[in-house]
């Protein structure tokens, strides 16, 4: 059943995964090159908030891979990636018939649903993996080396944030029975958790906000705030999507 | 639910059936399935023996599929319970599974994976495999071993998806329209095989369909149903010796009093005239309703019984008259 999965997700995580790799490496690549434009920008037409956001995130090599890649990038291409798992599990089999196929043999829906979860979840994590890998390598390459540690803390920070928008693909997925409607849903759910991060003093409750933390990265702290929330947080849709698909008929 | 929690969580064992259960491949009693508030399976009841060729009759949208999926445990009933070797349907899912071979009605299968990774896809989630019995059904259809599912014609699909419920060695084979859209020639090698060397191993099949004549050339045993209902349920042989079409020609046009007494015997499922012809569907003693009828004051000129297939006695007991019979 693994290798099924994983035959079937092969294309969507080959794709995301070279976006990602390109965009690391060019987030690791072009600080010393970009440093300079975005110092001349950051004075002109933008608004005071921005020009302070982009001087810091200008301000050092670390800070600006960490905002290039944690904070946004890796951030976006992960969610989209999870989504696009997520959105196939279950409604991929509805809709194209297979689920009786799946469902007529004799192991439980619980491990059907788990082993699908399990094998989306470590295409995320090999994908964000491997950005943090070409991360480190480029960096170096750059002459900037990066404290491993660090990445390591926010690449797991990445990962269970991602698990979040994975468990709510899967649990529209369980819901619905296209793909298109799943997806949908749990991007606009995962953008609707970022929204407060805009929004002055409303940062604590950005999900988003706690997948990319500055000071871990910056080997300043330890996550563990972040790190439980996203732990609860990526698990609570899983649960949900266990009860719903446990009881669902087809 | 689809299963109780303490079978849910874990691939159950496959046990040997118990000796009473292998009499009964399935016993449905007063089964009831709804879809929102419309009952899609309203109080069927009937058994299946096995080692039987079933054939699972009625029009679109009468309940075939639902029944079949509520056996799978792809449905929970709402009413009334199933039970396959004896296993529940409603809480011993996984047991039910573990002794039956499914193929679908849309045949669907990973068309991304080829042949033997369908195999072994078909090996991780089954219980008991053996490869070598799908790789001889898989020779017998003359289905390319390597191919990729995807390439492969619809009329090959419904093969290899048979050849894959097999491999799980099931003691009870369910089958849902296997053959829909098919052409005659794949059909016919379909239900070849399937008597010639599935039901021939004695494992039980219970198939829905709604081509008659292939029900009739295979099955041994049929049942009708009808908006959720059961019509009929028999063994074939009994049912084509108990159900006649009896063909009466009078010398006179017989009178409409006649006709009403005719149509109020016992025994007589409907009838029609056509000018001095009349033609009665009879079920039960037809002897004794020849005899009984002869006797009566009106000339006959000539009485004919004649065999029903299965596709007159489909059609008579889908009329709308016969409702509840």
């Amino acid at each position: 059943m693994v290798v099924k999965e994983l035959i079937e997700a092969r294309w969507k995580a080959i794709i995301c995964g070279l976006l990602a790799l390109i965009l690391v490496v060019v987030s690791a690549a072009t600080y010393d090159l970009l440093k300079p434009a975005l110092s001349n920008t950051s004075s002109q037409q933008m608004p005071q908030f921005l020009q302070q956001q982009v001087q810091q995130l200008t301000s050092s090599y670390n800070l600006y891979v960490w905002g290039n890649w944690f904070s946004k990038n890796g951030t976006e291409i992960l969610a989209v990636l999870a989504a696009v798992l997520g959105a196939g599990l279950i409604a991929g089999e509805v809709s194209k018939g297979t689920i009786f196929l799946l469902l007529g043999k004799p192991i439980s829906r619980e491990r059907t649903l788990l082993t699908k979860y399990a094998v989306s979840a470590l295409i995320l994590l090999a994908v964000a993996m491997l950005s943090s890998m070409a991360l480190l390598v480029t960096a170096a390459i750059a002459g900037h080396p990066q404290q491993i540690g660090g990445v390591v803390i926010s690449t797991l920070l990445l990962c269970l944030g991602e698990l979040f928008v994975l468990g709510l693909a899967l649990l529209f997925s369980v819901l619905f029975k296209d793909v298109l409607r799943p997806l949908l849903c749990a991007l606009i759910i995962t953008i609707l958790t970022a929204i407060p991060g805009f929004i002055p003093n409303w940062s604590a409750w950005s999900l988003t906000g706690y997948w990319s933390s500055q000071a871990a990265y910056l080997g300043q702290e330890f996550p563990t705030k972040a790190l439980i929330i996203c732990l609860v947080v990526a698990v609570l849709p899983l649960i949900l999507a266990l009860t719903l698909f446990r009881r669902q008929a087809y | 639910m689809s299963e109780k929690k303490s079978t849910s969580t874990a691939a159950v064992k496959k046990e040997s059936l118990p000796a009473f259960e292998q009499t009964t491949a399935i016993e449905i009693h007063d089964l009831v399935v709804k879809y929102g508030s419309k009952r899609a399976v309203d109080g069927l009841t009937f058994k299946v023996p096995t080692g039987a060729i079933f054939g699972f009759l009625g029009p679109n949208g009468s309940g075939k599929t639902t029944t079949i999926k509520t056996l799978l445990g792809f449905r929970q009933p709402d009413g009334g319970s199933a039970r396959v070797f004896g296993y529940d349907v409603a809480s011993q899912s996984l047991q039910v599974r573990a002794h039956v071979g499914f193929v679908s009605e849309t045949n669907s299968l990973y068309d991304f994976l080829t042949i033997p990774q369908l195999c072994a896809f078909c090996r991780s989630i089954s219980l008991e495999w053996n490869q070598r019995v799908v790789d001889r059904y898989i020779g017998l259809f003359g289905l390319p071993a390597r191919e990729k599912v995807g390439n492969l014609s619809k009329g090959m699909k419904s093969q290899l998806a048979l050849s894959l419920a097999l491999g799980s060695n099931p003691d009870l084979l369910i089958l849902d329209e296997p053959t829909a859209g098919l052409d005659p020639l794949a059909r016919h090698e379909f239900l070849n095989t399937l008597v010639s060397e599935v039901a021939a191993e004695g494992k039980t099949i219970f198939f829905s369909s709604h081509i008659l004549s292939e029900v009739e050339a295979v099955s041994d045993w049929v049942a009708i149903i009808r908006k959720g209902k059961l019509v009929l349920c028999d063994e074939l042989d009994h049912l084509k010796q108990t159900q006649k079409v009896v063909k009466l020609t009078y010398t006179e046009l017989p009178p409409a009093t006649e006709i009403e007494m005719l149509n109020s015997l016992p025994g007589v499922m409907s009838l029609a005239q056509e000018g001095r012809s009349v033609r009665l569907v009879a079920h039960g003693d037809v002897d004794a309703l020849t005899q009984t009828i002869q006797a009566r004051p009106y000339a006959l000129r000539g009485v004919e019984t004649v065999d029903l297939n299965l596709e007159d006695l489909f059609l008579e007991y889908m009329k709308e008259k016969n409702d509840g019979r």
